[in-house]
């Protein structure tokens, strides 16, 4: 355990002095603060679109990171031979495994905890109050950054790391339109039933994940929605790291 | 668990690794054919082949990083698939890639973690390894700075972290300059006088030659002797060299010179140890002035080049690498 922690603890430091990372986070955070600047061209409408753009800022570039970091993760070590001598030593290949991941877990807490300090920051220098009803939709985002950074993980012990990040991007886009594959056979009734099950219970559905427009309108989400959310993104994370566990524990690495 | 009484460090016997070649109609290459012999504690043990011999292979799978086909692995008495010799050992990869967002000071922590080290005695040890490897000066300055030759000094203090009983180098010598080759000599001196065992690869003769108490060959993946130095050249004078001037090339061939090379005004001499008299009378008759007799041993490299068939054999990859 102590092993998973320093190897975690070392991700989270390599993760944190990655450059993209900055810029990623600048980005989102001069996107969230847009949201201040646009809010006075819309009358009355401004704390909408504030939470709005915040939202959509938090959900792009965390999942932005947990794709393109998420796949480096492992796959970079393995080309880089990095990971050679630190596998000579008491050190599990599922301790490195699980270790990585926790440590990229960690830094996107930290990421999503930065962004979500900007959003309420500038509802509050717009003259709003702060409002924690939207941790309702940032909560479930970083289920599905979660979920991201394993599917990363998977693909990048199988390929190489950039056809791990071309599946994973492809595999993102899918499951967040989910709906189009269930109603498929409505617009290619050629298509089989089959093939439309199998890919729609196959790929995660990140609409489970996403409440960001019910929580910029101040609907309510219950706790037994995000519980759902919770349980859901567990069972797929572990389903996931276990096959890429499977698949990187058995691999000869060259 | 009580460890088994074993006199070995490491012991393989019939280690076979493949690997599948061919993208669309994949067949498997054997890499490692059956390999058997055993490393003694407290020995430095070379493990010589030209490249792609299988050097890095064997260690490989070796330290866990391939899996064997066949064959089993025995480490300080234990079995390769116990992980608690890997407690007691260190291991320098070839080419070492570290983490060049650390400096070599957090990389050496990092490792000690790995360990189990607490704080203290991890920064103590990461400072006298810095110290031993002549990096303490740059302990603080991140790895993306370090030349290839500091880069292989992090590796080889990596090693060293847990000061191990037998440590494992995969050709520490690459990318050093003479300073750094001799640095890593005298690490590898140092630790055998520790009572450390060191198991090396390297296709640098001279260097197995110096330090080597016992070896072992590999040509494409097939072990071609192993054994003391002493036992696999022969130590006995094998002719001599008569270095000498002033005699008409013509008036050379004198029975008992087997061979002669023009250095100038001067010629090397090969000649049968037994005609040694006969010869320099029958030089010094002919006017020549004999500059210097020495006897000729089979060096290491001379049997390397025998073993491997000469040049052509050299450096023909059949094994892996």
């Amino acid at each position: 355990m102590n092993r998973l922690f320093a190897v975690a603890t070392n991700t989270f430091r390599e993760t944190v002095r990655e450059r993209v990372l900055y810029n990623l986070v600048f980005f989102a955070l001069v996107m969230t603060v847009s949201g201040f600047l646009l809010g006075h061209l819309s009358l009355r409408q401004d704390e909408k679109i504030i939470k709005d753009l915040g939202l959509a800022a938090i959900d792009f570039f965390g999942t932005l990171i947990a794709i393109f970091i998420g796949v480096g993760l492992v796959s970079k070590e393995i080309e880089r031979r990095s990971l050679y001598p630190l596998l000579a030593k008491p050190l599990s290949r599922s301790e490195f495994f699980l270790g990585k991941y926790a440590g990229l877990c960690a830094t996107l807490f930290v990421n999503t905890g930065v962004m979500t300090v900007g959003v309420l920051a500038t509802l509050f220098f717009a003259g709003h109050r702060a409002d924690l009803h939207l941790l309702r939709a940032i909560y479930p985002l970083y289920l599905g950054f979660l979920l991201v950074v394993a599917l990363a993980l998977l693909l990048s012990t199988l390929t190489s790391s950039v056809l791990a990040a071309v599946g994973t991007v492809g595999m993102v886009l899918a499951g967040r339109y989910s709906d189009v594959i269930r109603n498929m056979r409505q617009v290619a009734p050629g298509a089989p039933q089959l093939l439309v099950d199998v890919l729609y219970y196959l790929l995660p559905n990140f609409a489970n994940f996403d409440f960001k427009d019910k929580v910029a309108y101040g609907d309510p989400v219950s706790a037994g929605t995000l519980g759902f959310a919770t349980l859901y993104a567990g069972l797929y994370v572990a389903i996931l790291l276990t096959l890429g566990l499977v698949s990187f524990c058995r691999r000869d690495l060259q | 668990m009580t460890e088994p009484p074993s006199s070995s460090a490491v012991s393989f016997s019939r280690l076979t690794k493949s690997y599948r070649v061919g993208h669309v109609f994949q067949q498997r290459k054997t890499v490692l054919h059956e390999l058997t012999f055993e490393v003694e504690r407290g020995e430095i043990f070379g493990y010589l082949g030209p490249n792609g011999s299988g050097k890095t292979t064997t260690l490989k799978v070796l330290t866990g990083l391939l899996f064997a086909d066949a064959g089993e692995i025995r480490v300080l008495g234990l079995p390769l698939a116990d992980r608690s010799w890997r407690q007691r050992t260190g291991y320098l990869p070839e080419h070492p890639y570290l983490y060049d967002y650390l400096t070599a000071r957090e990389y050496l922590d990092y490792v000690g973690q790995l360990f189990g080290m607490p704080r203290k005695p991890r920064a103590d040890r990461a400072a006298e390894l810095l110290r031993l490897v002549g990096l303490e000066r740059s302990a603080d300055v991140a790895l993306r700075r370090f030349s290839k030759g500091m880069v292989q000094r992090a590796g080889l203090a990596q090693a060293l972290m847990n000061d191990p009983e037998l440590v494992i180098l995969d050709e520490p010598m690459s990318g050093l300059d003479p300073l750094g080759r001799r640095l890593v000599r005298d690490v590898i001196l140092a630790l055998k006088k520790e009572g450390k065992t060191i198991l090396f690869s390297t296709h640098i003769l001279s260097d197995a030659e110096t330090l080597c108490d016992r070896i072992a060959i590999l040509r494409a993946g097939r072990l071609v002797d192993v054994g003391r130095l002493a036992d696999i050249l022969r130590l006995d004078v094998a002719h001599m060299e008569v270095l000498v001037s002033g005699v008409d090339p013509a008036r050379l061939a004198i029975e008992g010179v087997h061979g002669s090379h023009p250095l100038g005004e001067r010629h090397r001499l090969h000649v049968d140890e037994r005609a040694l008299g006969s010869v320099i009378r029958g030089l010094e008759q002919a006017g020549g002035r004999i500059l210097s007799v020495q006897p000729v041993r089979q060096s290491l490299e001379d049997f390397f080049f025998q073993e491997m068939g000469g040049r052509d054999a050299v450096g023909s990859g059949e094994g892996g690498d």
